[in-house]
């Protein structure tokens, strides 16, 4: 499995030097969206699926989408990339290598590792978040409380 | 066959690398949240693959903690740049001089 | 000898200018400012009694040495204050007493009516005061005490009308070239207290006498003839003399004329034991003497103003006694430096009394002519009072310079002929002033018709100082008994050494050698003859030799004045240069360059400050590596 961790691997750095170097910051959002499905994977083959479905369900889906949606709104300030368009073929490559990677996932009767996981590391998770951890798991839920404070809109100035 | 310890330390150091010099060198603030977020992405990476070699749960914890605290930053560096938007300096950081001299 | 054993006299010699110049500052200035003179002159009167008094004890062999108090000490080295009492020092200071006192009598009448009447007195009495502390000194230091305080009343008196920008030039050019000069005794003291240990007479005497070797004896006594060259006005430091004729005529009377410039002569007349211990010093101090006597007299006999003309003359007879000493006759510098107070006081007090008549500050020649008939009492006094300078038998100069004469003839060579070319030209010129003033006037003189003679407070003081210089001849003897007394005696002050110090130098003076003083009296003719054919005898030639070369070149003092003219402005360039540039623009610069220095840091360092965030996340990026760097090591 160690080639499918390869593949992930190379297609993150890769997704990785667009998002350097092309001008467009919705092409670059989108890039980054890649790249953390690719993460997503490595967690996987890794021997850590629940953090693969954690990454690909926060990071991937909330963060990245919200940023990506953020830039389609704010707009590029007068950029040649108003247009929010995705080159095609970082789009293919894009789309491929999912596909691949899904169908090695589904092909598999459980979750494919490329190294031997002690299975009950996963279980321990919990355990080690809410005990040794617990009080950084306070306040890390406090800080992203308050993170949301940070959408609270502007006080209307008095007239 | 391909070590998979060596794939990981590659994607690590090459997503890290390409995190940091967007950061460093792209002038648009946006740009420079998405390049932190990729170095976060990037250690995660590692942190999980040794995780699964040591055997270390709390390698895992961390991980998770260090998701929730990037995506709590990505709201957080997105709201200001908004503000820095509406408030009409734009989001060009070569524009951000108010910490000059 | 105690402290309670000295005579009376000595302590007098203080207390009264003192206590003079006090009651004068405090109590008359403020009172009743034209009666300063009152104390003063009645301190004259005690100071010439006491000075004769002094004098008189040392002629009967009552000379002393003694230390009063204890200055200052370090260590061994100690300052003291003390009195000298012997044969040179009383000598010169009876004459000073008494010719300062007539002087101080005369400026009585002379200052009357003018503003700065109690000024006058008080700085003039103070000179006084200094020039007796400078010859009754005991030591080196005391004596250059005295000496600045000499030369700062110079510069206060002839800067007295300081209203006059001629007049303050003049005061600031003495007294900055006294100062070059007094630089050289300073120098000249530290040297001593390097090498002696001491600064006192009898005790370096005593060191010399023994015989051993001293290094630093050359530049002493290099030191000290700077000095010399510098207060005695020769040549090159002569220059300021002709210019402090800006004072006024008591002034130069007294100090530029009896007193301070023969502060120089004396000098040397009491570090005579080292001077002579010098290879070659006093043949060095000879030709200095010699050369100026010569050129000084040769520009006397170009100048215009009355004063001038007397002030190069005393340039020039300070040169002979300069020549004197370098001959190794003590006696005979001695001897001429009296007899020189006495006529050139006159010969001053006479210009003075022209002056007066004319109701001008000073005269010229071309504003006067024919006072033979209005000014009778001055003319005779000038006349006695020339003669003598010129050296014409009986009268007191002639004694004095034959003695001189004898001694260059008989060292011969080159300062045999210098001595009688100077002899023909001190009577060239001042028989020149004698007939262009006193006979007949000229086509372009005036001829001060309104001139009358001097009132009695103005005349009496001239006449004495005539008969005493026509006189001055009888004291051969005496003066020649106060040299051996101070030269070939110890002050009997010691009373732990019983060896008799003999010093060096000649202190008998010559006897008159026919041959010389023939050939005196012919030279002195010559020069009045001359003297004659240009002036008197043929009114209508020209004698002024109009424009051109020849003026420029008296006018300069042979191109002397334009070198010093040059030399001085080079100095202030350079000061200025040392003041603009170097400190002004370098050190200041250096230090208010800091400032521009640390602003030019600041602005290179703030251009990793400029606020661009991009920059910060390289600083950032660097930090960490370099940290990471060293942990991973």
């Amino acid at each position: 499995m160690a080639w499918a961790a390869l593949v992930a691997g190379v297609v993150a750095a890769f997704f990785a030097g667009v998002m350097l170097l092309h001008r467009s910051l919705y092409v670059s959002a989108v890039s980054l969206l890649v790249v953390l499905l690719q993460t997503a994977v490595l967690f996987l083959l890794c021997g850590s699926p629940l953090l693969g479905l954690l990454q690909v369900m926060i990071y991937a889906g909330a963060v990245m989408v919200l940023v990506v949606v953020t830039i389609m709104a704010a707009g590029d300030e007068g950029g040649r990339f108003a247009d929010f368009s995705f080159p095609k073929p970082l789009a293919w490559l894009g789309v491929l290598a999912a596909v691949g990677e899904t169908a090695l996932i589904l092909s598999h009767a459980a979750a494919p590792a490329a190294v031997q996981v002690d299975p009950a590391l996963q279980a321990q998770l919990g355990a080690v978040l809410f005990k040794p951890y617990a009080l950084a798991t306070e306040a890390v839920t406090l800080l992203m409380f308050l993170a949301a404070l940070a959408i609270a809109p502007e006080p209307e100035t008095a007239a | 066959m391909i070590n998979l310890t060596a794939v990981v330390w590659g994607t690590t150091g090459a997503l890290f690398a390409f995190g940091l010099a967007i950061v460093v060198l792209r002038r648009q603030l946006l740009a420079m949240l998405l390049g932190l977020e990729l170095m976060l992405a990037a250690v995660n990476v590692s942190l999980v693959h040794h995780a699964g070699i040591f055997n270390d749960a709390e390698a895992l914890a961390v991980v998770a903690l260090v998701i929730a605290v990037a995506a709590a930053e990505a709201v957080v560096g997105l709201a200001l740049i908004l503000r820095l938007r509406r408030a009409g300096s734009g989001a060009d950081a070569a524009l951000l001089t108010e910490l000059q001299g | 000898m105690t402290a309670a054993q000295v005579p009376l006299a000595a302590w007098l010699l203080f207390a009264a200018p003192v206590a003079a110049v006090l009651l004068g500052f405090f109590v008359f200035r403020r009172l009743k400012p034209e009666w300063t003179h009152l104390p003063i002159l009645a301190s004259c009167m005690v100071v010439t009694a006491s000075a004769f008094s002094l004098a008189a004890d040392v002629y009967t062999g009552h000379s002393f040495d003694l230390n009063l108090f204890r200055w200052a000490a370090a260590g061994n080295f100690a300052v003291d204050f003390g009195l000298r009492i012997d044969g040179p020092g009383t000598a010169v200071l009876a004459m000073v007493a008494l010719v300062g006192s007539l002087i101080h009598l005369y400026a009585a009448g002379y200052m009357k009516g003018d503003p700065g009447f109690s000024r006058f007195f008080l700085v003039f009495h103070l000179f006084f005061l200094a020039m007796i502390g400078l010859l009754t000194a005991n030591n080196f230091v005391q004596l250059y005490l005295f000496w600045e305080l000499v030369g700062v009343c110079s510069y206060l008196l002839v800067g007295f009308w300081f209203q006059k920008e001629s007049a303050r030039k003049a005061a600031l050019k003495a007294f900055i070239t006294n100062r070059i000069g007094d630089f050289g005794l300073l120098l000249a003291l530290l040297l001593i207290v390097m090498q002696f240990k001491v600064t006192h007479f009898h005790l370096i005497y005593l060191k010399l006498a023994s015989g051993a070797t001293f290094e630093l004896l050359p530049l002493i006594g290099l030191c000290l003839v700077w000095a010399a060259c510098a207060k005695s006005a020769q040549f090159p430091l002569y220059f300021w003399l002709p210019d402090a004729m800006e004072g006024p005529t008591p002034t130069s009377a007294l100090m530029h004329a009896a007193t301070m410039v023969t502060a120089g002569v004396f000098l040397l007349v009491r570090s005579w034991p080292m001077i002579f211990a010098v290879e070659g010093l006093p043949n060095l101090i000879a030709w200095i003497g010699g050369l100026t006597a010569l050129i000084a007299a040769i520009i006397a006999g170009t100048k215009k103003d009355l004063k001038r003309i007397l002030a190069y003359s005393t340039v020039s007879h300070l040169g002979l006694m300069m020549l004197a000493l370098g001959l190794n006759q003590i006696g005979a510098a001695l001897f001429h430096l009296i007899v020189h107070g006495f006529f050139k006081a006159a010969l001053f007090l006479c210009a003075g009394n022209i002056a007066h008549a004319l109701h001008q500050p000073t005269a010229n020649v071309d504003d006067v002519g024919g006072l033979q008939k209005s000014m009778r009492l001055t003319y005779l006094a000038f006349g006695l009072a020339a003669v003598s300078l010129a050296g014409i038998f009986p009268f007191g100069g002639f004694f004095s310079k034959d003695a001189i004469l004898d001694a260059a003839w008989h060292h011969g060579g080159p300062l045999a002929i210098i001595g009688m070319l100077v002899a023909a030209g001190s009577a060239f010129y001042i028989f020149r002033m004698l007939f262009l003033a006193f006979y007949g006037a000229r086509p372009e003189q005036k001829g001060a018709p309104h001139a009358h003679e001097a009132e009695p407070i103005l005349a009496v003081p001239v006449l004495f100082l005539a008969l005493g210089a026509a006189l001055a001849g009888l004291l051969k003897g005496p003066i020649e008994r106060f040299v051996v007394v101070g030269m070939r005696g110890l002050p009997s002050g010691l009373p732990q050494l019983d060896v008799v110090l003999n010093l060096p130098g000649e202190p008998t003076l010559p006897h008159l050698n026919l041959l010389v003083a023939g050939v005196g009296t012919v030279m002195a003719l010559l020069g009045a003859a001359a003297a004659w054919r240009l002036t008197m005898a043929d009114p209508g030639f020209d004698w002024r030799w109009r424009g051109g070369a020849a003026e420029a070149m008296f006018e300069s003092d042979f191109g002397w004045k334009t070198v010093i003219d040059k030399l001085a402005s080079a100095v202030s360039r350079g000061a200025g240069f040392t003041g603009r540039v170097l400190d002004k623009g370098g050190l200041d610069g250096l230090v208010e360059g800091t400032s521009g220095l640390t602003r030019a840091a600041g602005a290179v360092i703030a251009r990793s400050a400029q606020g661009r965030v991009n920059d910060y996340l390289w600083w950032m990026v660097a930090g960490t590596a370099l940290l990471l760097g060293r942990v991973l090591r």
